[in-house]
């Protein structure tokens, strides 16, 4: 077994209450689903379906000639009901809605068969293009659709990865289990298939020892893939980690792996394509964790795209307290608060935490038997078994910065987020904040959470690179100097949108 | 808990704007914050570490609490006065300030509080101690903004001020320690028996101390810098819980050990032996307790390395050359004034212009 590797900085969060047990649970075929036509990076698609017309699952409605974007489909047989433009993650998405009949049938993806070694790599791009799974990830899978930014021989390596850094991550036993775990290993190919030039790496968490040796034993024979277990310590999570550790290369700080030929993609992403190419599966349902402190039984479910998250949360939740779903990362991650937006492709995990406005008494004092903590002043610290409660009280008044450091020290980015904030706050905003780096924060948001003083670093940050870049000092000048040959720079679109 | 609820709502109603206490306003919220956590929820990150600023300061306390009381111990129960009169009128500043700025009551001033009467002399007068806390918080802390704006220390700020202003009382009169039986726990105060400090024994008569003596508290000193067993205790609790860095501490005792080693080498009547230099005067209460003040140090991890070994070549320069027979204090000022200049220059190595 190899040593696991890391990158310096970062913080693991061990064993928050409330994570997802290995059971799969499917959520009926929804009756009524909204299917976003944009869902994750990508343009928006024109729509191919009008009001009162028939749809059958795994019918495309929504494709752009045009931009970069993949392909979305109808997720259940019904009828279109309406189609109109919705406020849907802080941006204007056209957004189709379908009264189904709940029947689970669903068209196959023409071209799909169990051989598809015998499939040419033409073919192979195309059933994966039609299946919409190339939208998934952050940048999805090349192929020459335009269904990510660069094309696929421009691919230099693909990372797939399951490291599981957030404080609670869909379950890497749950999808790669039985036959799941072969399963990824002929989507590896498949996908190797398509991006000839590609070096793989697989990524798993260093303490899954059991898919760990499972998975060597299977790929010991081949020599093109590199198996890494890494330390699960969040950001590892991030394309920017990944790339940092496993390539050891640099990255243009917000823009995208993809830019500089890596393909980043995770166990689900694989494993979709794999069902598409074989079982010829279009992209109208993923597993989603439920987790969190607010859930009766965390577990995982399976929810067609476009049903409402009521659907999905209904009856699982905790009764008589208030709770705040957060989608994929709770660093991070948007808040739901319109539980009748639909899920879409992006969803990995729903976290339902406390709103927990109790004022404890002598709090500073306690002992902290479930508390988690940076510093190591909690009982809780004692041993990684114990576990931590996770709720959204801020455990402290805000107080002025004492550099303490120990933003600087979890930073995984190398920058010292207090110092940044000092700058932003003081409305310094010239050449010592760019050289300062501010540019290279990936707002994982670490450096907030350990914020002994409760300052909010990652949004100070933020609002300093704004402003920065209205006075005309913008991210290109910082980080597009140190690399010579990114691609499809032209067609990226910015920073993502948070 | 139920009816300390009732009374500080009822306070703070009393305390909203035109009211009668509206002007107590900080020192409401301080005590209502005091006693029950917070009630306001995060917005992003969703959650925020349990950590805060009072755990972070009360957690310092905790640490200085075998070297109280050692001192306690070592020098009566006089000690316990000093540290409230140094509560009170330290306190009294901040709050007057809190109060005259509109602001919250800010928690460093806890630590200051208690810091500061352990590097007074045992027999310190009353009144110079108070005088001492109110000029160290004024100006070594409130005239730059109160706490996380300031440069100095505001204990090392009023100690520096007592010992320029009164320098009889701060360096010539020095207690016998108790050290039989129940020691001071019983007593008020020690004799009041003219002894020499280890250093100035050192100094006049090439006396090094018992090593014994001089680690557990049985030598002359300042109240809370002779208990040196405790200092270690608290010190590396501080660092095991990650409240203070162990650059800064391991860096100076190194750059003290190694300076010192080749001065006595070289002039061995002007510079004592390295391991004499650690053990004696307030040099380990300085290096784990003032030095690595978060505010006031060094923030870059070569800036703690360079701060630290600069600290050692000063206390060893002073303690040898100078009419000082201490020079851990003010080579604590000079690192305070030294340390945002060091900082930039690490900086501008680490973070260099960016290409055009």
């Amino acid at each position: 077994m190899r040593k696991s590797k890391t990158f310096s900085g970062g913080y693991r969060f061990i064993n928050f209450e409330g994570q997802p047990k290995d059971t799969l649970e499917e959520v009926r075929v929804p009756l009524r689903v909204t299917i976003p036509l944009r869902q994750g990076f990508g343009a928006e698609g024109d729509c191919l379906v009008k009001a009162g017309e028939g749809v059958l699952a795994g019918q495309i409605i929504g494709h752009s000639e045009y931009g970069v974007s993949s392909p979305v489909h109808s997720s259940i047989n019904g009828v279109v009901e309406e189609v109109k433009r919705v406020n849907y993650f802080k941006r204007d998405c056209l957004m189709v809605s379908i009264k189904g009949d709940g029947n689970p049938r669903y068209q196959k993806l023409p071209g799909a068969i169990n051989n598809w070694e015998s499939l040419a790599y033409e073919e192979i791009e195309k059933i994966l293009y039609l299946s919409g799974v190339t939208a998934l990830d952050r940048e999805g899978i090349p192929t020459r659709m335009r269904s990510s930014i660069i094309l696929p021989k421009e691919a230099k390596s693909l990372i797939v990865h399951g490291v599981g850094s957030e404080p609670y991550n869909i379950s890497g036993e749950l999808l790669l289990k039985g036959k799941n775990i072969l399963n990824l290993i002929e989507g590896i190919k498949i996908l190797r298939k398509i991006m000839p030039n590609a070096r793989v790496f697989l990524a798993l968490s260093s303490h899954s020892r059991k898919i760990l040796e499972e998975i060597e034993k299977l790929t010991s024979a081949y020599d093109w893939l590199e198996l890494y277990p890494l330390e699960p310590k969040y950001p590892q999570g991030y394309d920017e980690m990944l790339v940092a550790t496993i390539l050891k290369q640099k990255f243009p700080y917000g823009y995208s792996a993809a830019n500089v030929g890596a393909v980043i993609l995770n166990l689900q992403a694989v494993l979709l394509s794999y069902e598409a190419v074989v079982e010829g599966k279009p992209l109208i349902e993923r597993t989603i964790a439920l987790c969190g402190p607010a859930f009766k039984e965390p577990l995982h479910i399976k929810a067609r795209i476009g049903t409402p998250l009521r659907e999905a949360v209904e009856g699982r939740v905790k009764e008589g307290l208030s709770a705040r779903f957060v989608l994929n990362g709770l660093l991070t991650g948007f808040e739901l608060k319109d539980l009748n937006l639909p899920i879409d492709k992006t969803y990995s995990q729903i976290i339902g935490l406390v709103e927990n406005r109790e004022r404890k008494f002598l709090s500073f004092l306690n002992p902290g038997l479930k508390s988690d903590s940076y510093s190591n002043t909690f009982m809780a610290k004692l041993s990684p078994r114990i576990q931590k409660t996770c709720d959204t009280n801020k455990h402290g008044e805000e107080r002025p910065c004492i550099s303490c450091n120990y933003c600087e020290e979890v930073c995984p980015v190398g920058i010292i987020p207090h110092l940044l904030v000092k700058y932003v706050q003081c409305n310094i905003l010239d050449e010592t904040l760019m050289n300062l780096r501010v540019f290279n924060c990936i707002e994982c948001g670490l450096c907030s959470y350990v914020c002994p003083s409760k300052i909010p670093l990652a949004r100070q940050i933020r609002e300093g690179q704004e402003k920065l870049t209205i006075q005309g000092c913008d991210r290109n000048q910082c980080i597009l100097p140190y690399f010579d040959n990114l691609k499809g720079i032209e067609e990226y679109r910015g920073p993502k949108e948070l | 808990m139920k009816f300390l609820r009732q009374r500080l709502d009822n306070l703070r109603n009393l305390s909203q704007k035109n009211k009668l206490l509206a002007f107590l306003k900080p020192v409401i919220n301080a005590a209502d914050e005091i006693y029950f956590g917070t009630d306001k929820v995060t917005t992003l990150p969703h959650i925020l570490d349990s950590m805060d600023i009072k755990r972070y300061m009360s957690l310092v306390i905790v640490a200085l609490i075998p070297v109280a009381l050692g001192a306690v111990y070592l020098w009566g129960l006089r000690v316990l006065a000093v540290i409230a009169v140094s509560y009170i009128f330290g306190g009294l500043v901040e709050t007057i300030f809190a109060i005259a700025r509109k602001k919250e009551i800010h928690e460093g001033f806890l630590v200051t509080g208690l810091l500061f009467p352990l590097i007074l002399p045992p027999n310190v007068p009353l009144w110079m101690a108070a005088l001492g806390v109110m000029f160290g918080v004024v100006f070594g802390k409130e005239v730059f903004g109160g706490t996380g704006r300031n440069i100095f220390n505001p204990a090392i700020v009023g100690r520096i001020f007592l010992s320029v202003a009164f320098p009889s009382a701060m360096t010539t009169s020095w207690l016998m320690p108790f050290n039989q039986g129940t020691g001071g726990f019983l007593k008020f105060s020690a004799d009041a028996v003219s002894q020499a400090t280890p250093l100035t024994a050192f100094r006049s008569e090439r006396l090094i101390a018992d090593f014994g003596n001089l680690f557990l508290g049985g030598s002359p000193g300042c109240i809370g810098e002779t208990f040196r067993l405790g200092i270690l205790i608290g010190g590396i609790f501080l660092i095991f819980a990650k409240i203070s860095n162990w650059r800064l501490p391991l860096s100076a005792l190194l750059s003290v050990v190694i300076c010192a080693g080749i001065g006595n080498f070289f002039a061995p009547d002007k510079f004592a032996p390295a391991l004499f230099q650690i053990f004696s005067g307030g040099l380990l209460l300085g290096a784990f307790f003032m030095l690595t003040d978060p505010v006031t140090g060094p923030f870059t991890r070569a800036g703690k390395w360079i701060c630290g070994v600069l600290f050692g070549f000063l206390v060893v320069l002073i303690r040898g050359l100078s009419g000082y027979m201490e020079g851990v204090m003010f080579s604590l000022l000079l690192i305070n004034v030294f340390s945002p200049l060091i900082d930039r220059l690490v900086l501008g190595v680490k973070y260099p212009k960016i290409k055009k």
